[in-house]
């Protein structure tokens, strides 16, 4: 295969982000591979959402090296953005369009004609009422306004920020199939969840953070080999939980 | 509305939540308000050398029906208290209402709109508690208002008994204000819709104050408005102390009115059912400058209305001030109504058109601690482009209004037959123009708070509040020059009342430019969110 493929799609090294004197993200290190699903994993405040800003190019780097694509999301993020669908954890709508107002909007501004999309298939797999005005949709519809626009075309790169959040199971479905239609076809995916079965299911590697920095990284196997006195079939929940219970453990691991 | 039993459970301790969080609006309108009052009285008691030639100035005031439909009748001429306050009775307490339908709506639909109400209302808080704290605590800033408005009567050298009915009819219009502001409040959904209903609410109650004024057939309309209530209370001579009573009445019907609704509906719900909007966008919908423009656009199109129409009928009002300065001190009475009309008319409109600039800002502000902008800069659209399509709408609307204004006027003057100035009325718009690098500087601070954080671009409020204390207060307080023209409102000329001059439109044009350039490069530099 060509060097495109070899060249990993997100690459972060030491990255170390302050808001004053508090470090959201302390040498934080996450590498995804061209067509990977990489489950993104942490508690609350583990500074998952910051990593993706930084990635984003929104927040700016305090140290370290940050690759996106192979270049510079800091300067340079119109241009990455056009290769990759972004997806928040909590999402808020403008309170005066409608949510396919709103699907349009984002799809344009990413340079994508919404009429050639399968905006119209995806609105209706996830069972979507576009005329409503952004105030009026529930949490999970607000979410769902977020991924049909990310799903609505290939794109190289899906970076989802807990994407199911206020969706119920049989959208989650749904959504695990859009996943999957875009491996088909190519997509790398970076999945920061909380759902620990869910990125079980769908990831083939995880990063495991906590307090901005990265404890564990590898194939779900890789993980279950570190920590020998687990059985072999231990589940991610079980490792997600012993990274957090030995804080030596994680340090060397990373 | 009593605290602490059933439906109304915790209000007071909403009370004392939400009067931390309006401090600082109250009381820098309190302050305003109180600087207002006591230059209206001072002044007057200064400007007329003789009680003849006060009344002489009243009775000509009071032959214009433009200027009684602007400022209510003078009903007694002899009045010192009537003449000194003539801006204050009615003009200037509406204005004040618009801070009492504000506290309402941040307090209930607003709060409800964000499902911050939700939250409120699972603890042990009642259900119309919202509803009675925003209210109590309305009624409670309308009377310090009203005491401090009389007080500053008092203390410009107004007799003591009008002064205390005077702030009788301030704390009647908070009263009815905070009425409307509840109803209006019960009607849509959306937070900015109800601003909108109670805004024209207030504006029909004027116009029907104002048509009554004006008219010598049908003036019984002023008393079918709260407004017009306020002159005909006769708080300085001859008092009618029923009036108040009706103030009382319209308020208490207006307050069960709003509860009435309020029980009828659920949390976050309104009886004007939101129209389905579109099923996609339109294809020039596709960038920051569309999506900044059209979250702005009922705004706009709302302000360019209003400036419209009170540019038209100041202009159609000229031609009356002419007439009143053949009869009196010309001098003297272009200092008291504030320089010529014109100038006057266009400062008042260059201060108020500041503050769409700043809601621009502000909405741009929420838009990023809300996470929209996050969303919105996912895309391709860059920062930059983010923070040029809110710059362009701040600075171009505001620019806009005054355009609009100016040409108002210019027509107003037309269609008045104004024959001043050599006929020259295109001058009027050229004076509207003038009051643009002003607003703009004070934008550009706002600007500037804007980029140093999202957070921050509130303060930008705190900068217009200061620069108006400063303009209008400053020579009152003997504050020095440079203090004084520290606001760019100081420095605009009184045009068409003075000489044009170039320097301070181009100097202020220079200095919004620079702050803006600094908050663009902050900008581009900073964190998102």
């Amino acid at each position: 295969m060509s060097d495109l493929t070899a060249e990993p799609v997100i690459e972060i090294s030491g990255l170390v982000k302050s808001f004053g004197r508090s470090r959201a993200l302390d040498g934080l290190d996450l590498e995804v591979a061209r067509g990977d699903v990489h489950g993104f994993l942490g508690p609350n405040g583990a500074g998952k959402s910051t990593t993706i800003r930084v990635l984003l190019g929104l927040m700016r780097a305090g140290a370290g090296t940050v690759r996106l694509f192979g270049d510079d999301p800091w300067r340079n993020a119109p241009a990455l953005h056009r290769r990759l669908a972004y997806v928040p954890g909590d999402v808020s709508l403008w309170p005066n369009l409608s949510g396919g107002e709103t699907i349009d909007l984002l799809l344009r501004m990413r340079g994508i004609d919404p009429q050639v999309s399968h905006k119209a298939e995806m609105m209706e797999r996830f069972r979507f009422d576009p005329t409503k005005k952004g105030r009026a949709y529930s949490k999970g519809n607000r979410q769902k306004v977020a991924l049909i626009a990310a799903f609505a075309v290939p794109t190289e790169l899906l970076i989802l920020d807990e994407p199911t959040s206020g969706l119920d199971p049989l959208m989650e479905q749904v959504f695990r199939d859009c996943v999957a239609e875009h491996l088909g076809r190519g997509s790398t995916v970076l999945l920061s969840s909380h759902i620990l079965s869910e990125v079980e299911r769908l990831a083939d590697r995880v990063t495991i953070i906590r307090d901005g920095r990265t404890v564990e990284t590898g194939t779900l196997d890789e993980l279950r080999r570190r920590v020998p006195d687990l059985t072999q079939g231990a589940d991610l929940e079980t490792l997600f939980l012993d990274a957090y219970r030995s804080p030596e453990q994680g340090a060397d691991g990373g | 509305m009593s605290a602490g039993t059933g439906t109304a459970t915790g209000a007071l301790l909403l009370v004392r939540q939400n009067l931390r969080r309006d401090r600082v609006v109250v009381l820098v309108v309190l302050v305003l308000m109180a600087v207002m009052a006591y230059a209206s009285a001072a002044s007057t008691t200064t400007i007329y050398h003789s009680t003849a030639d006060r009344v002489a100035a009243a009775e000509a005031i009071d032959a214009q029906p433009a200027l009684r439909a602007l400022y209510g009748r003078i009903l007694d001429i002899h009045a010192l208290g009537e003449v000194a306050m003539t801006k204050m009775t009615v003009t200037y307490a509406a204005f004040a209402g618009a801070l009492f339908i504000a506290l309402v709506r941040r307090h209930t639909r607003t709060e409800e709109e964000s499902g911050r109400a939700e939250l409120v209302g699972a603890a042990a808080i009642g259900r119309d508690a919202p509803m009675a704290a925003a209210v109590l605590e309305a009624s409670a800033v309308a009377a310090v208002l009203a005491a401090v408005v009389s007080a500053m009567c008092l203390l410009g050298g107004l007799p003591l008994l009008g002064s205390l009915w005077f702030g009788v009819i301030w704390l009647g219009t908070g009263l009815v204000a905070t009425g409307i502001g509840a109803v209006a409040c019960q009607l849509s959904a959306s937070a900015r819709s109800c601003a909108g209903i109670a805004a024209a609410l207030m504006g029909a109650l004027f116009v029907v104050r104002a048509v009554g004024d004006a008219s010598s057939s049908i003036g019984w309309l002023v008393w079918l408005s709260p407004l017009g209530w306020n002159t005909q209370l006769r708080a300085w001579s001859g008092t009618r102390p029923w009036v108040a009573v009706l103030y009382l009445v319209a308020s208490a019907v207006l307050l069960a009115a709003a509860q009435a609704m309020r029980s009828r509906r659920d949390l976050g719900s309104g009886p004007l059912a939101a129209r389905p909007g579109r099923v996609d966008g339109r294809p020039s919908f596709a960038n920051p400058y569309a999506l900044v423009l059209r979250g702005q656009l009922v705004a706009l199109t709302l302000w360019s209305t209003a400036c419209l129409a009170l540019g038209i009928l100041f202009g159609l009002i000229t031609p009356g001030l002419q007439d009143l300065l053949d009869t009196v001190d010309m001098q003297e009475v272009l200092d008291h109504l504030g320089g010529a009309l014109i100038a006057a008319v266009v400062s008042v409109a260059g201060i108020a058109v500041t503050c769409f600039g700043i809601t621009v800002t502000t909405h741009a502000a929420d838009d990023e601690t809300s996470g929209r902008v996050e969303l919105a800069l996912s895309t391709a659209a860059s920062r930059g482009t983010w923070w040029r399509a809110t710059a362009a709408t701040a600075l171009g609307g505001v620019a806009w209004l005054l355009l609009v204004t100016g040409v108002g006027l210019w027509v107003g003057l037309l269609l008045g037959g104004f024959e001043g100035d050599g006929g020259r009325s295109w001058t009027a718009l050229v004076a509207a123009l003038a009051w643009v690098p002003a607003a703009w500087v004070v934008l550009g601070v706002t600007l500037c708070c804007h980029a140093w954080s999202a957070h921050r671009a509130a303060l930008g409020w705190a900068g217009l509040g200061l620069c108006v204390f400063l303009t209008l207060a400053g020579d009152l307080l003997h504050l020095p020059r440079l203090v004084i023209h520290l606001s760019p409102y100081s420095s605009v000329p009184a045009y068409p009342a003075d000489a044009w001059r170039w320097l301070p439109f181009v100097v202020l044009t220079l200095v919004a430019a620079l702050l803006a350039f600094g908050a663009w490069l902050r900008f581009e530099r900073r964190d998102i969110g």
